[in-house]
């Protein structure tokens, strides 16, 4: 009993406590200093003090000068709006005038942080660091009413939009091994758009960060112009400063570095004058990055976010930089200008011209309601995008109701084919025409007037069934971005990876990539024209027959479930294809691992070899085929891929030759949501019901029977239709 | 008359087990098999259906064949879900039976959507429908807060704002009680939305309100004491005429007896007895489950306790007394 209850003594217990207290310091120290640095080394990447040009101190005499030019414009803009147009044009400036200068319109009018900037002395924008001032924490309002006050700073560097992955759970993305991603119980892997394999940017975000092209535009006649610097990159549309994207984040120990906190564009998003004309690639000491607007003139018109903010981004990957009322592209910037991409990665714009919210001035955020700096996506996702808040509905329904039809004469029967048909199936009728679907990188071309090779667009189109088409969907995708859903009576025939998005049999498009391959051929002597077509129109027939009987036995076995889930609908799917360079090494019945192209090469030489060689060399690269990192994410990566058997370490450079690669297409096209360029005018029955309406029915998985009645309406022939909308 | 206003309040899945309560005094009657699986099977069976229902049921099948009344504002559901008419009591007849002639083209004429429907107009003659005392529920309707004259509603409401014709079959019984409660419930609370509003105080006086409302049917209150013990009335009570007693139904002699678990058989009670008085079909209310045998044994073991206590007491008085004298 005695010996039990006995305590040790306080002078064998102190040596314990100071030994362990002074492990813990060390251990802190070594946290948080030696593990950045260890990090940095291992991933190669450099953090530096960030400087920007455009920051600099204002005097007090400039500072109420840019006060007094602000609020003059803001003025005379909503004057504008009150004062009647119809009127003689000296009545109205007259009018214009004494509005602008009554005291209580000037109150109003004057932008909120010239006051704040005015008597807190700040006279230079420097950053977050001005910004957090004041914005140290922010109140967030959660989508069930409560409220919650956030640390502004980490409440943006855990955001997607800083980080572009997540291992969270969240995603509708399904492996083709029948996992969902990141799924409760699985081991998560950091993933998004940080390091998914995408065609569409034929790099990815490390290789592709920031890049500084030397384009030789030749004049008219063909001679050789000036060299002239462009700006190409990931970096261009992502809100971190740094000279990489936020690799830290992906660990689950440690975290950005200060500089690059520092180098958060808050005015990109918050600033309704934020000049886009900053926003080119330059170099520094320690490497490429992209310049933004820390003017003080964009931080004195802060205010609530704006359509404008987010399309300043958003408008590349709906509209396209080539789109007429892309407004942050006619601001390509004042120096390095922006390689505009010409092919539309949906081809579906949110502008007044051509979508009917963005006409009414709905704005982004009425929709994708945020909490704090979390936005959401919606519940739907057919690409494998980080979802800040998963659980958040973006939908149409939230504000049309479940009858959504008011002017036709048919509405019930229009509001009837909410059951099986989204929205956006009407209500999308075409998307750009230069929206891409087949884009070969292998075979660059010259591009005179700018100077650039850039990647053959081999096919364009914004029709439907060529440049989009209608697929079953309820909400779930593949790892390569292959919408997921069945017919409501549980067809065992539809298969879209076996059919519509893995086989192109239109024959105008068809024809039209012949055309294309031949004027290829006129440059690549080695293509074979009928090879280049079978492969891009049929990428199936890339695939061993052991392959191809893999991949329908994994679709049975794997995907069918997560087809048959929930409630499908038909929805309009963008579709898109790229010949890439692959590792072989690490292929499946869905496809290889893509390699990414150096920019600089790419543009500069077309030489796409020597371009996909300089972007291995990256550390990232050199890393990735290196066992810690095949530990930590890529067999679990590949293992979604649909590539058994985990990832294999071979690096495909050895002494400067590139090993295992080919040059192949994705082995079904992928499928990206359009939502936006909504059109007020649906489509008209006949549309869909007719032989040759635009809705494969016995693709879509309809008995025979059903899918002749579908497509032959004896219905229609008796009424009167033309009202309908 | 609106019909499918009222109709469009209550959720559709819902509908067949409100019916199958609403209807379980005809417990006697044969059951048609009940739908199993959640997912309706696709395309819908629709064979034993009438042949003009089936050409009707190619629009009204759509499961959101829907529009906005542009007088309310309210969603008016024009669905029919093939498989559960298929499955009602309605199910062999065709639409036209009810439904004006003029509804057989599309699109249909502007008047035909003002319909009025009268269930005791077809079943009042029909010996077969005895059971159902239709004449009877029309004279306690005729009460009903809902129509009674005052009534500010009373011009849309129909026998349909509660009991969708399109689905109506004959009940079984088996059904959970907790699963007749909420379907029941669900019929009031579709129009009753207010009452969900978490400021609403027209039930604060109830204690455990929201206990009491996932255990009770609304109708238990608001419903006079009727004197057929199968069926509860259709008589729909104002707030000031409902029941407010607890003892009502806390007690041996329970107002829920006759109603709510009369929906298992007498019969069925009486066959289990004690045990199934005791445990009262998957419900304990308090107070409720006394039982007189029980009763009579606590008593007598009571009794024995204070019979053995004096005696004890005694014992050891005499002892007392004996040893003292003793001394």
């Amino acid at each position: 009993m005695k010996g039990l209850l006995r305590v040790p003594s306080w002078s064998r217990i102190k040596p314990v406590l100071v030994v362990s207290l002074i492990l813990a310091f060390l251990l802190a120290i070594a946290y948080k200093t030696l593990y950045p640095l260890l990090f940095k080394a291992y991933v190669g990447e450099s953090t530096a003090v960030l400087t920007y040009a455009n920051s600099h101190e204002l005097t007090e005499t400039e500072f109420e000068q840019l006060a007094r030019d602000l609020t003059e414009q803001a003025r005379y803009r909503k004057a504008s709006e009150v004062v009647e147009p119809d009127q003689h044009p000296f009545a109205r400036q007259v009018k214009l005038e004494i509005l602008m200068n009554t005291p209580s319109f000037v109150r109003e009018t004057e932008p909120s942080h010239i006051k704040y900037f005015r008597e807190a002395g700040i006279r230079r924008y420097e950053g977050p660091k001005t910004c957090l001032q004041c914005h140290a924490t922010i109140q967030v309002e959660h989508a069930d009413g409560t409220r919650s006050r956030v640390d502004t700073l980490e409440d943006i560097v855990n955001s997607v939009h800083f980080k572009f992955q997540t291992d969270a759970g969240g995603f509708s993305t399904y492996g083709y091994d029948g996992r969902k991603v990141n799924a409760i119980g699985d081991r998560r892997i950091p993933v998004g758009k940080i390091d998914r394999a995408c065609g569409i940017p034929g790099s990815f975000t490390w290789t592709g960060w920031a890049a500084l092209i030397e384009g030789r535009p030749e004049s008219e006649d063909g001679e050789p112009g000036e060299i002239e610097l462009r700006s190409e990159g990931c970096g261009q549309c992502h809100i971190g400063g740094n000279y990489y994207p936020a690799t830290e984040k992906m660990m689950p120990i440690g975290d950005v570095p200060e500089q690059a906190k520092a180098g958060i564009d808050c005015l990109i998003c918050h600033s309704s004058e934020y000049d886009m004309n900053q926003r080119y690639v330059i170099r520094d000491q320690v490497g490429l990055r992209w310049n933004q607007d820390r003017s003080l003139r964009a931080a004195l018109t802060v205010g609530p976010v704006s359509n404008r903010n987010c399309l300043n981004c958003h408008q590349h990957n709906m509209g396209g930089d080539a789109y007429l009322h892309n407004v942050a592209a006619q601001s390509p910037g004042e120096r390095h200008p922006r390689v505009m991409h010409k092919g539309a990665k949906r081809g579906n714009p949110f502008s007044p011209a051509d979508d009917v919210h963005a006409a009414a001035g709905i704005q982004c955020t009425d929709c994708h309601v945020p909490e704090g700096h979390k936005i959401p996506r919606g519940r739907f996702g057919v690409d494998l995008v980080a979802n800040d808040l998963p659980d958040k509905d973006v939908a149409c329904e939230g504000c049309h109701s479940r009858a959504p039809h008011n002017n036709s004469k048919h509405k019930a029967l229009l509001n009837g084919h909410i059951a099986r048909i989204a929205c956006e199936t009407c209500h999308i009728k075409k998307l750009q025409e230069n929206n891409v679907v087949l884009r070969d990188w292998v075979h660059p071309t010259w591009n005179a007037k700018e100077g650039l090779y850039e990647p053959t667009d081999v096919y364009r189109s914004g029709e439907p069934g060529k440049g989009f088409t209608y697929l079953w969907f309820n909400g779930n995708g593949t790892f390569l971005a292959n919408a997921l859903g069945n017919n409501p009576n549980g067809s065992a025939d539809y298969n879209p990876l076996m059919q519509q998005i893995a086989r192109i049999q239109d024959p105008e498009v068809i024809a039209a990539v012949r055309a294309k391959a031949i004027e290829l051929k006129e440059t690549y002597p080695d293509i074979d024209v009928e090879a280049y077509v079978r492969a891009a129109t049929d990428p199936l027939s890339q695939l061993s027959p052991e392959m191809l009987e893999r991949r329908e036995a994994m679709i049975q076995d794997n995907l069918r479930a997560a087809m048959n889930e929930g409630e499908s609908r038909i929805y309009p799917f963008k579709l898109f294809n790229a010949m890439m360079y692959e590792d072989m090494s690490n292929q499946g019945p869905f496809g290889a691992m893509i390699l990414p192209f150096d920019y600089t090469t790419y543009y500069e030489t077309g030489d796409t070899r020597a371009s996909l060689v300089e972007a291995l060399k990256d550390p990232i690269l050199i890393r990735m085929y290196q066992t810690p990192f095949k530990l930590y994410m890529m067999d679990e990566f590949m293992a979604y891929f649909g590539v058994s058997g985990g990832w294999t370490t071979a690096y495909p450079l050895a002494d400067g030759r590139l090993g295992n690669v080919e040059p192949h297409w994705m082995r079904q096209m992928g499928t990206l949501m359009v939502n936006h360029g909504i059109q007020r005018e649906g489509r008209v029955c006949r549309d869909c019901h007719a032989p040759d309406g635009i809705l494969d029915y016995p693709a879509l998985g309809y008995e025979p029977e059903r899918a002749a009645e579908l497509a032959d309406l004896d219905l229609i022939e008796s009424v009167d239709w033309e009202a309908t909308e | 008359m609106r019909l499918f206003q009222a109709r469009s309040r209550i959720s559709r899945h819902a509908l067949p087990w409100v019916v199958a309560c609403a209807l379980s005094f005809a417990s006697s009657l044969p059951a048609s098999p009940l739908l199993d699986s959640d997912r309706p099977e696709y395309p819908p069976d629709t064979t034993e259906l009438d042949s003009q229902a089936r050409d009707c049921l190619r629009c009204h099948a759509m499961e959101t064949l829907a529009y906005r009344d542009p007088e309310t504002g309210e969603i008016l559901d024009l669905a029919v879900d093939p498989r559960l008419l298929s499955h009602s009591v309605h199910g062999e007849m065709a639409c036209t039976e009810c439904h004006r002639r003029s509804y057989r083209r599309y699109p249909h004429p502007e008047q035909a959507g003002r319909e009025t429907f009268s269930c005791v107009g077809c079943h009042e003659d029909d010996p077969e429908d005895a059971t159902y005392q239709f004449l009877s529920i029309e004279e306690e309707y005729a009460r009903s807060v809902h129509v009674a004259p005052g009534a500010s509603e009373a011009e849309d409401f129909s026998c349909h704002s509660c009991h969708d014709p399109h689905v109506f079959r004959v009940s079984r019984v088996g059904k959970e009680i907790g699963q007749v409660v909420r379907d029941d419930n669900r019929v009031c609370m579709s129009c009753h939305r207010e009452l969900t509003d978490p400021l609403d105080t027209t039930h604060a006086w109830l204690p455990k309100r929201d206990a009491h409302w996932a255990s009770v049917r609304c109708l238990e209150c608001h419903t006079p004491p009727s004197d057929r013990a199968e069926r509860v009335s259709h008589q729909i009570l104002p707030a000031e005429d409902s029941a407010r007693d607890c003892v009502g139904c806390h007690s041996s002699d329970a107002r829920l007896l006759n109603r709510l678990y009369h929906y298992r058989s007498q019969e069925d009670l009486a066959r289990k007895g004690l045990i199934a008085k005791a445990l009262f079909n998957e419900a304990y209310v308090v107070g409720m489950s006394r039982n007189p045998t029980l009763d009579a044994l606590s008593l007598l073991v009571i009794g024995l306790t204070l019979l053995g206590l004096t005696a004890h007491g005694v014992g050891r008085y005499l002892t007392y007394r004996r040893r003292t004298n003793r001394q």
